[in-house]
Order: C-alpha cells, then structure tokens, then sequence
C-alpha cells in the first residue's frame, strides 16, 4: 500500500461518519446557539448534498479538462502557436473574474441552478490544465518527435501515442488543480440555487440562521481538504 | 539507390544550408557525409526522408522522386538513426523496435520473432532487454536499441545522423565496428552524417565532404585524400594528420610483398596501412604480417606515399 492512504481513508471515513451523525447534533447547536429556533440544518440530506456537490464539481472539472487540454494541444500545433497568448490571456481573465460575479452575469441568460454554476467553475478551474497541458506537450524531448516524424507516424498518432502520454503526468497534475478547484469552489453555487454543500450557508446567511452557515462551512472546507490529499496520492504514483 | 539531384534549401535570410548538391550513394554502400557544424551535411540527409523539403532540385529513391510519394509511407520504408537515439520513454525496447512493423500492421507474433532476431543482430541478449524501459540503458545500448528499430522493417535505406558522436570513444568504436559487421550482413544503402574524420574513413565505402552548403569533394576515400587534395580538404583532415588517415585510406594488403612472416606480429584481415603503422609503433617491429607468407615493412610503409 502506498503511503498516505491510510490517513486518507480514515479522513474520509470521518467526513462520511460526520456526514451521518450530523442529523442528531441538535443538542450541541442548541447548546452553541441558543438563540435560534431551528440551529439545526435538517431541509434536505447531507449526502443528497455532497452527492450533487460532487457531481457539479467533476462535471466542471471534466469540461475544463476537455476545453483546457483542447487548447492546450492547438496552442503547441504549427500555426496555432499563435494563439497561445491569447488563450493565456483570455484563461487568465476568465480565473481572474470571481465565480460569484460569473453566476450573477450568467444568471439572467442561463436561469437559476446548476447551468451557471457549471460555467462559473469551468471559467474558474480552466487555467491550470491549458498551462498544465502546454508545459506537459513542449517538454517532450524534440528527439522523440524527431524519430516519430522520421519512423513514419502520423501527426494524430504521435499526439495520442507519444505526446499526449509523456505529458501525462504534467497534465494531471493540472486536471488535480482544476478538481480541487472546483470542489472548493462549487459552494457559491448555492447562490444561484444549485443544491450543494454551499446550500445550507446561502441558506443560512438569508435566514440570518449563523448555525446553518458554520454547518455548510465545516463540511465544504472538509471535502476540499480531502480533494486535495486524495488527488496528491493519486498522483504521487 | 539515393540520389540528390541539385538539391537546394535556404531557411530564412542569408546563405543557403544546402547549395546545388548533386550526390549518390550506389545500392549496397555506405556514403559518409563530412563537414562541419553548419555544413549543411544533415540538412542534406533529412530531405531523404522529407523532414526537410529542398528548394530546387529533387532526390531519388531507388530511382524514384521521393517528392510525390506519400510522406509517411516513404518514410516506413527508409531506417531512421538521430544522434539523441529519440527512443520513447515511455515504451519498453520491444515496443521501440516494433515501432514501424506495428505501423505496418504485422502480426503480433511476426513482430515478437523480428524483435528478438534485431536484439541478436545488435548484440543485447533478447530476455535481458526486451521488457526494459529506455531510462534502463546505457548510452551504447540504446544507440544499439536505435540501430535495431530503424532496421525493424527491413528497409534497404538507412539514414544515420550522427548516430554515434555523443558516446564515449571506446563505444563509438564497438559500435562502428559493429555496424561495419552489420552492413556486410544486410547490405543496406546507407547515408551517414557526421563531423568525426575518423569515424568517416573507418565507415565510408563513398565520401562527400561538404562545407557551408556546398558540396566540397565526393569519391572514394582513398582518391579524395591522395595527393593533390584541395586546401579546404587538407584543412578539415588536419595538415598534421593528413597522412595518417590517407594510410586509413589504403588496405595494408597492397603493399604486402612475399617472405616467411611466421615470427612477426599479425595485422587482421582487411586491415588499413594505418593499422599496420600502429601495430608496427605499439610492437616496436620494423615489418609485421598481412598473411603466413606475406609481410609488410616499415620502408615500404612510409615510401609508399
């Protein structure tokens, strides 16, 4: 077994056992807020939550990976070399452009819920893997590319054969950043009514129910947590 | 069987790399390319597979114009060896060396059999070096590694662009021999590339020298460095040396004359004048033996010019 995962799983374990004991804490939030009515967030399942939380967060990740390494591999084609500060640029902005400002202009065009969330994380999560996929295909040594040319493989082979396979480590490396980048980030969301572990705070904030809020922070900064350390042992190989 | 026919190449301003180059290699030989960095030497070789395309003019193929035929075809049928070996990492030595018969569909059990018979060819043990990855060898092994892939479909053109001059010298010179042994075996058209001057006498059957583009000589070795070589050849040979490798130019067997040479050192079959002169030094013998019953001595070695 390869190391750091056991920690790993005993941190998932204990999200998902936090996930499932969450529903009787009552006695502790009415302890912490003795304030509120209902401290206790009981609208809608917690694993209902993560699961279209996870879902929205791969669903963004897959398409940034998809627009990312697309245009990643124009940018290191002949002519299209060109275009590679504009891509830069315009991937740059796009990250620069906070998400929450993305769903508030995407609103009145895509509607409320997931569609302007996905477009949001994408924009968001989109830079690293077209960095990640321009530094992975132009380190591959000019002499493969050479000897592939010379040995007689076609431009569309030596890409899925030899170029797209040594840049993999490089591109996934990005693929990780887009991921965790969106599952951090998939909590505004909520804003635009998408069901998320963001809900509960949106939820909360609009209520004035500070209970609900902490709830949906301490599980969305947990998964991003473990986001982050599962991927780092994917990819350690 | 390769011919370039006024060939020409200019990239961008100035001089061109490739100026009017007319050259052949008969089928069957191994034409050395000589000339410095900038001579244009391996910008002539890679027009033979189409990595460049020349200006003006047009290269044969075993008779043929290379310019209509289909890139990737032409150039599954013409071996490949490059300098920095450009083996891919990430496949095993099998998978290198089964790079073009993959790419002509063979069976899989066709491109086992090849595999094994190459790694012979090239001297690695085939169970030791099938299943390694490329970061495994050392530099002589995956030069050797590139010989066999190019070799793998059988082409009868090769194209070898400096293919031993990153190595160290006690491998460069197993490989040359090696190649030489190879060649005879085969026999493979061969174009190779390189700056080396005693790399290019041990392996040409036909020089060319080139400098800045231009093709400068072109013959059999031992009539292009006979005396009254132009000054441009006598400048890359080296004055100094010059003597000595047109010695590489010349069999010891030549100027053999018949005697009882039992007691004397033995010089190998096929070798050079050159050889003869460094046995002779290293033995400290005033004659040493081309054959039981023909000898070679110092007086005539050094008239002979």
């Amino acid at each position: 077994m390869r190391r750091g995962l056991a920690p790993l799983f005993f941190n998932l374990s204990a999200f998902v056992a936090a996930l499932a004991v969450a529903p009787y804490t009552a006695p502790l939030w009415r302890w912490l807020f003795p304030d509120l009515q209902r401290p206790l967030w009981d609208s809608r399942s917690w694993f209902a939550l993560l699961a279209e939380h996870l879902a929205l967060a791969l669903g963004a990740a897959l398409l940034a990976g998809l627009i990312g390494i697309g245009a990643g591999v124009l940018a290191t084609r002949g002519a299209g070399q060109r275009l590679r500060p504009l891509f830069d640029a315009l991937f740059a902005l796009a990250q620069a452009v906070p998400p929450i400002a993305v769903i508030a202009l995407a609103l009145p065009l895509l509607g409320f819920g997931a569609a302007p969330t996905l477009l949001a994380l994408v924009l968001y999560a989109v830079l690293p893997v077209l960095r990640a996929a321009i530094a992975g295909l132009e380190a591959v040594p000019p002499a493969v590319l050479d000897a592939a040319r010379g040995t007689g493989m076609g431009r569309l082979r030596i890409l899925a054969e030899v170029e797209l396979p040594l840049a993999l480590p490089v591109i996934g490396a990005g693929l990780r950043v887009a991921l965790v980048l969106a599952i951090a980030t998939t909590a505004v969301g909520a804003v635009a009514g998408a069901q998320c572990l963001g809900t509960p705070i949106v939820t909360g904030l609009a209520n004035g129910n500070a209970a609900w809020v902490l709830q949906g922070a301490i599980f969305t900064a947990w998964l991003a947590l473990i986001a982050d350390r599962g991927l780092r042992w994917a990819l350690a190989g | 069987m390769i011919r370039f026919e006024a060939v020409s190449r200019r990239f961008g301003q100035g001089r061109p790399a490739v100026d009017r180059v007319t050259l052949e290699v008969p089928a069957g030989q191994i034409g050395v390319l000589l000339g410095e960095s900038g001579s244009g030497k391996s910008t002539l070789l890679r027009m033979a597979n189409r990595l460049v395309e020349p200006d003006a003019g047009r290269v044969l193929v075993a008779g043929r114009d290379i310019a209509g035929q289909p890139v990737e075809e032409l150039r599954r049928g013409i071996g490949y060896v490059i300098q920095s070996v450009g083996l891919f990492p990430h496949w095993t030595v099998a998978r290198n060396i089964a790079t073009v018969p993959r790419l002509l569909g063979w069976e899989a059990s066709r491109i086992a059999a090849r595999v094994d018979a190459l790694l012979r060819l090239v001297n690695l043990p085939p169970e030791e070096f099938r299943d390694r990855l490329p970061a495994e060898l050392s530099g002589g092994q995956a030069q050797r590694i590139g010989l066999a892939r190019a070799l793998a479909a059988d082409p009868p053109l090769l194209l070898m662009d400096e293919p031993f001059s990153a190595l160290d010298p006690g491998t460069r010179r197993d490989l040359q021999a090696e190649l030489r042994r190879i060649h005879a075996e085969t026999g493979k058209t061969i174009l190779f590339v390189t700056h080396d001057v005693e790399e290019a006498l041990v392996l040409a059957d036909r020089l060319a020298v080139l400098d800045h583009g231009r093709l400068l000589a072109e013959g059999v070795p031992r009539d292009l460095l006979a005396d009254g070589a132009g000054p441009e050849i006598r400048r890359l040979f080296g004055e100094s040396g010059l003597a000595l490798h047109r010695l590489a130019t010349r069999a010891a067997a030549a100027l053999a004359t018949p005697g009882d040479a039992a007691s004397l050192p033995a010089l190998p079959e096929g070798a050079t004048q050159k050889d003869a002169l460094l046995l002779m030094l290293e033995q400290g013998a005033r004659a040493v033996a081309v054959a039981p019953d023909a000898l070679l001595r110092w007086d005539d070695l050094v008239r002979a010019r």
